[in-house]
């Protein structure tokens, strides 16, 4: 085969490339070079593509942690990853937190309004994702172990100790749950 | 971000060949926690045309003993360095470091190979057209340093030849006072060389398409006692100030033998051979501590704004010294 007719085959490869990502267990098929480029960040896609704006970006630089999902269980900044290595990935925003079947929100959504801990609200996706992934881990942790998994999330408003007693409060909920 | 052509590579060897095809018009993504901030800010004096994605290589994700040596390959995760549970009972110090970088977000994604490989904080370097100046500084291949005349005040007391930034990484500190090597490979094949070798003035001491592969850690002595400190304002996030690694290894109360690395404050790692010197053979109290914090910092000399790290550092010696000595952790 000649090479002018590879590149052309890779080309057309490249061009039906496509970036297979589960977002809160549905699975979405985003074509490359058409729906994302390989500049796009996640937090772009995220938001700007799939609509799903919970998911916020503060700084976009990777320094507040308003961009915090979780990709295979463990929280990462959206807004520094690029949708094209997230090909297979199984990813977790702020709107998979409801509960589709009772229309509930998530303990950690319930306690953090129970105890007061947003004022305005931009870094609260980032905290909860960033609480989930830590109660997931570690169901009954200590302050200093809560203030550990919360040292990425910056938040301006509440000086913290709110969101602290808030992510007690659910992971006692949930203990009691299970 | 501005465009550019993305690759997954499957192999070294296929980045390899990508990064010569490019011809230093490429870059490598690992995390990508650096990478993605440069380009955003578009502070490289060419803009990438293809960025290459290490990631999807197979194998190059792991932590192993072999033959009394730590091999962890550079993909490894930082997060993942910080909770194994052989690099916390025989190497601490680089657990402590590794735990010590970032945000839990970016130890979540950025490897340990990135860490080492990442730019220069320098405000000068970093500011971009977006903050509304662009200085050509000596990393970018101009003639200037202009945080030797400037705002230095994050920057080396120990000099530099031309370039001031101090090394970045605190994973390259802990490193150097573990004597590990990194090994790399490139198109001439495979190199090991001690971390510190790793930077030289105004950039990283790599061939243009070489890449970190594994980093291998002697295993220290059982007895040996391994302390880091990172001081900084912020707990979280920031980079370091100054930074010490200390392995000390003692008996009944004398140095038998010890190693210690400074970060913050010189664009390498710096480790403090005449001060290891002076503490072997010699009882470790305060008294020596206190020597050593003074011979560490006695042929610093500091730029117009950074004089403060003297004393910080100074401390902090004396201070790691103690605590290796009396089996203290920081809490």
């Amino acid at each position: 085969m000649d090479e002018g007719k590879n590149d052309l085959i890779n080309g057309a490869r490249m061009r039906m490339q496509k970036i297979k990502l589960t977002i809160n267990g549905k699975l979405y098929e985003l074509i490359l070079g058409y729906e994302v480029q390989p500049w796009h960040t996640l937090a772009f896609t995220l938001r700007e593509k799939l609509g799903l704006t919970g998911t916020k970006i503060g700084c976009d630089r990777g320094e507040c942690g308003a961009c915090t999902v979780l990709m295979d269980g463990r929280p990462i900044l959206s807004c520094l990853t690029l949708t094209v290595e997230c090909d297979g990935k199984n990813i977790e925003t702020i709107e998979g937190l409801l509960n589709s079947k009772t229309g509930k929100l998530h303990p950690i959504q319930e306690a953090f309004i129970e105890s007061g801990a947003f004022q305005c609200g931009f870094c609260t996706p980032g905290m909860i994702m960033s609480a989930k992934a830590l109660l997931q881990r570690n169901p009954n942790p200590t302050l200093e172990e809560i203030r550990e998994a919360m040292s990425g999330n910056l938040c301006r408003c509440t000086g913290y100790i709110p969101i602290f007693n808030a992510i007690m409060k659910a992971a006692e909920k949930m203990r009691g749950m299970t | 971000m501005k465009r550019f052509e993305h690759f997954n590579a499957k192999t070294i060897d296929e980045a390899i060949l990508l990064l010569e095809k490019y011809d230093g018009e490429a870059k490598v993504i690992a995390g990508g926690t650096d990478l993605i901030r440069v380009l955003k800010d578009d502070i490289l004096p060419k803009y990438p045309k293809a960025i290459i994605n290490l990631k999807t290589i197979a194998n190059l994700e792991y932590i192993k003993e072999e033959n009394g040596v730590l091999k962890i390959g550079s993909l490894t995760r930082l997060s993942d360095v910080a909770s194994s549970s052989l690099i916390k009972t025989k190497y601490n110090l680089l657990s402590e470091a590794c735990r010590s970088v970032g945000t839990p977000q970016i130890r979540n994604m950025g490897t340990i190979g990135g860490n080492l490989c990442q730019d220069v904080q320098c405000w000068y370097y970093r500011a971009s057209k977006s903050l509304g100046k662009v200085f050509h500084c000596l990393r970018k291949g101009g003639n200037v340093c202009y945080a030797v005349s400037g705002d230095n005040r994050f920057h080396s007391i120990f000099g530099g030849k031309g370039c001031v930034a101090v090394c970045p990484s605190d994973v390259a500190i802990a490193l150097t006072a573990l004597d590990a090597l990194v090994k790399t490979k490139g198109p001439l094949g495979e190199r090991v060389f001690p971390v510190s070798e790793l930077y030289k003035d105004a950039a990283l001491n790599l061939g243009r398409s070489e890449i970190v592969t594994e980093i291998q850690v002697p295993e220290p002595p059982p007895e040996a006692r391994q302390i880091w400190i990172k001081f900084r304002l912020r707990n979280s996030l920031d980079f370091a100030i100054v930074s010490v690694a200390v392995m000390l290894t003692l008996e009944e109360g004398v140095c038998k033998d010890v190693r210690i690395a400074l970060g913050g404050v010189a664009p390498t790692p710096k480790r403090l051979k005449e001060v290891e010197d002076f503490l072997k053979g010699n009882y470790i109290n305060s008294e020596t501590a206190e020597k050593a914090g003074k011979m560490a910092v006695a042929k610093a000399f500091p730029l117009s704004h950074n004089a403060y790290k003297i004393p910080i550092t100074e401390s902090l010696v004396k201070r790691v010294i103690l605590m290796a000595k009396d089996h203290r952790t920081l809490t």
